[in-house]
C-alpha cells in the first residue's frame, strides 16, 4: 500500500513510518509531499490534519495508530510516550528520552537529504529503542 | 540583514468552555511565541514552529474557534528587528531566574553542600533547556546561563567526592 504524509518528517512521522513498517504493513511504500493537495490518490495518509491517522486530542498520530490498530504491545506503548513528549513537547509522560530522541531525529533531518534517506536511517533508531525497552518491560 | 521568516497564528475561540483557551494560551507560551495582538500570536518559521502551529490550528479548529496559519515579513527592517529584540528580551526574565538559581547552588555546594543540591541543579539544567530551545534569537543573558550551570555542576560534584566532603553524613 501507499502511505503518505507531508515532507520534514520529525519524530512522530519517522516513528508512524517504521510502526507501518514493521506491525501494519511489510509492504508498504511513502510518498511525502509539501501540501496535502500534492498528495497521491488513494494514498494512505498520516500524520495530516483531518486525516483519521493524525493528531487526535491529545495523542500523537503514533498513538493513533495504536489504537486505530489495535496494536496492544507494552513496549509500543512505552515508546508511545516517548514520541508523544518528542512530538508534543508537553512533558506529559515525563520521559526523559524524548529529549534526546528530538534532538537526533532533528539533526538527522537536518544531515540528510530528504525524507526518504531520513526515515530509511531512524528505522534503526526505532528498531534498537524496541529491541532496548522490551529488555526493560518485558 | 535579511528579514525574518514569521508564522502569524490568527484565531478565535469561543470564550465558553475557557479551558480551549487556557490550553491554546499555554501552548503558544510553551514554545516561546508572542501576541501581536489578542488572538495573534507569532513565531519564527521553521519545520519544527510550523508543525506545531499546524497542530494547534486543528486544535483550535476541533473546539469549535476559527484559526488561520500565516506566513509574511513585516514591511521594514525596522518592525523585523523591533519584533526580534521582543522575542529577545521575553527569554530574560526565565534566564536571569536560573542564573540566580544556580548562583544558589554553588555558594550552598562550596559551604558543604546539602543532600538537594543534586535535584536543584538537575531541575535548573531542565529550565535551562527548556528555554534555550525557545530562545530562537540567543537572548543576551543565554550564554552567562549556561556558564553560571556549568561552575554550579562543578562545584556540586566536587562538593560530592570524599575529600571535599564536609561533613553532611549521618554523623557516626
Amino acid at each position: 500500500m501507499l502511505w503518505a504524509t507531508r515532507r520534514g518528517c520529525h519524530v512522530d512521522r519517522t516513528a508512524c513510518a517504521w510502526l507501518i513498517k514493521r506491525f501494519v504493513d511489510p509492504e508498504a511504500n511513502f510518498a511525502f509531499f509539501k501540501d496535502p493537495e500534492e498528495a497521491p490518490e488513494g494514498a494512505k495518509l498520516f500524520d495530516v490534519a483531518g486525516a483519521r491517522l493524525s493528531h487526535h486530542g491529545e495523542d500523537c498520530s503514533f498513538e493513533t495508530f495504536l489504537k486505530e490498530y489495535d496494536l496492544q504491545d507494552p513496549v509500543l506503548s512505552e515508546i508511545a510516550e516517548i514520541v508523544h513528549d518528542a512530538d508534543l513537547m508537553d512533558e506529559k509522560y515525563g520521559r526523559s528520552e524524548s529529549e534526546g530522541l528530538d534532538v537526533i531525529v532533528r539533526g538527522m533531518q537536518l544531515a540528510l537529504p530528504d525524507d526518504e534517506s531520513l526515515t530509511r536511517h531512524t528505522d534503526a533508531l526505532y528498531e534498537g529503542l524496541y529491541t532496548y525497552l522490551g529488555r526493560e518491560v518485558l | 540583514m535579511g528579514k525574518t521568516r514569521w508564522l502569524l497564528l490568527v484565531y478565535h475561540l469561543p470564550r465558553e468552555p475557557s479551558r480551549h483557551r487556557v490550553a491554546v494560551w499555554r501552548k503558544l507560551k510553551a514554545l516561546g511565541a508572542l501576541y501581536l495582538q489578542d488572538g495573534v500570536a507569532a513565531l519564527p518559521e521553521d519545520a519544527v514552529t510550523r508543525e506545531q502551529l499546524e497542530w494547534l490550528q486543528l486544535r483550535v479548529r476541533e473546539a469549535g474557534g476559527e484559526a488561520t496559519l500565516w506566513e509574511g515579513q513585516p514591511n521594514t527592517q525596522a518592525e523585523d528587528k523591533e519584533l526580534v529584540e521582543a522575542f529577545r528580551s521575553s527569554r530574560e526574565e526565565a534566564y536571569q531566574a536560573i542564573i540566580a538559581g544556580a548562583e544558589r547552588v554553588r555558594r550552598k555546594a562550596e559551604l558543604g553542600g546539602g543532600e538537594t543540591l543534586l535535584a536543584e541543579l538537575g531541575k535548573l539544567e531542565r529550565e535551562f533547556r527548556v528555554e534555550r530551545r525557545r530562545d530562537y534569537f540567543r537572548a543576551a543573558s543565554r550564554k552567562e546561563a549556561s556558564e553560571v550551570l556549568k561552575a554550579a555542576r562543578q562545584a556540586v560534584r566536587e562538593g560530592e567526592s570524599p575529600s571535599g566532603k564536609l561533613g553532611t553524613g549521618s554523623g557516626d
